[in-house]
């Protein structure tokens, strides 16, 4: 389900360092290409991850949608690499009232925000309802393996 | 006089005859003017197709229980629209599909996907199909393999490389500057992204030889106590 995904902390107030992001190609403005760098102190670190942004036609009334291109192991994120965090959720999307408004999707947000919501999101994962049920057993249960699993994969990602 | 009535006749007969004549073919052959017109019908039932399909798919990416026929059903009914379709399932109140209903089969290319792209056309889907089977690095995604074998040959080449765009950066272009150039813009964007990855690489792998030197210094500590 859509709206049984996280609730993101406040993004840190801090200027986007180790972010890349732009258009794949200037003709076609809504399909972007990011790159997320994985944040300090976290098993991620030192990694770049590829993540693709596609805009709706409607855009910024509807948020878009944001994608890991390659593996990103992480209990927010789908196997098929579909990230899942609130701000990438319009408010109708939410019939629960599980996630607050203010965290969700709106006009107002910015491609930036989203993209420093998903680095805070690599380093804190939330597993109340998680896109990965394996990866939040494994983070939950055996973090050292799942440490060791994520540190993998970031240095497959970068070819070594 | 007789003459003079039948001169002034001719040109007003011809002109009565051409007149008649456009008016008779605006009659009677008029469909054969816009003879594409069952061709653009075609297009638009394939267009409206596709965006059914797509508004199907999207609302099987939320509801996965819910059945494609039971779906289509409901957005025939009330015009494709999804929010009230959406709405219809979350209050259980979808009604079954008559018998009659058979809507046309889902297309071959969105079932290859597994159904995960909402939007995109059958050539975008197999590009990322591929991509997925593939899970392909970042140096081969971005072709970085040449510049990695440069900066293997020599340090000093990556320095000059390195002061060469210091120096052009200085030469009145500055790099953060809003380029009005679509190809100067994407050119800046991939530099960013090649040399982010790259010096990414750069660190993994003297973290990796750190911790490789660390390693062999304590196997030889302990071998040699």
């Amino acid at each position: 389900m859509i709206w049984t995904c996280i609730r993101i902390p406040r993004p840190h107030q801090q200027p986007p360092e180790g972010i890349t992001a732009g258009p794949v190609s200037e003709d076609d403005l809504l399909h972007w290409e990011a790159l997320i760098q994985g944040p300090e102190g976290t098993p991620f670190e030192g990694g770049v991850f590829p993540a693709e942004l596609r805009f709706p036609k409607d855009y910024p009334l509807a948020p878009p949608t944001m994608k890991f291109l390659g593996e990103v192991w992480h209990p927010n994120v789908y196997p098929s690499g579909l990230v899942c965090i609130s701000i990438l959720h319009a408010p109708g999307d939410d019939p629960n009232h599980y996630e607050h408004a203010s965290e969700r999707w709106s006009p107002i947000q910015s491609v930036e925000k989203i993209l420093i919501s998903v680095m805070s999101m690599l380093a804190e994962p939330n597993d109340e309802s998680p896109a990965n049920v394996e990866a939040a057993k494994m983070w939950r249960d055996r973090r050292a393996e799942y440490e060791d699993k994520v540190r993998d994969g970031v240095r497959r990602m970068l070819g070594l | 006089m007789a003459s003079t009535t039948e001169e002034i006749n001719v040109p007003s007969l011809v002109v009565i005859l051409v007149i008649s004549g456009l008016i008779i073919r605006y009659f009677f052959f008029s469909p054969t003017a816009p003879p594409p017109s069952p061709q653009q019908q075609q297009r638009d039932a394939l267009a409206a197709l596709r965006s059914r399909e797509a508004a199907v798919q999207r609302i099987q990416q939320m509801f996965p229980q819910a059945e494609r026929r039971t779906i289509l059903w409901d957005l025939q009914r009330n015009g494709g629209n999804i929010a009230m379709t959406t709405e219809r399932i979350l209050a259980g109140r979808m009604d079954v599909p008559p018998i009659l209903f058979q809507p046309p089969p889902p297309p071959a290319d969105n079932n290859a996907t597994g159904g995960q792209s909402t939007a995109g056309a059958g050539a975008q889907a197999a590009a990322k199909k591929d991509d997925k089977l593939a899970q392909p690095d970042l140096i081969t995604r971005y072709n970085l393999k040449d510049k990695i074998a440069a900066e293997a040959v020599s340090e000093v080449a990556v320095e000059a490389e390195a002061e060469a765009a210091t120096a052009r950066s200085g030469n009145g272009r500055a790099p953060k500057a809003w380029s009005t150039n679509k190809e100067e813009r994407q050119s800046l964007l991939q530099r960013r992204r090649d040399e982010m990855i790259l010096e990414a690489r750069r660190k993994m792998e003297a973290k990796i030889a750190a911790e490789k030197a660390a390693k062999a210094e304590a196997a030889g500590g302990s071998g040699s106590s």
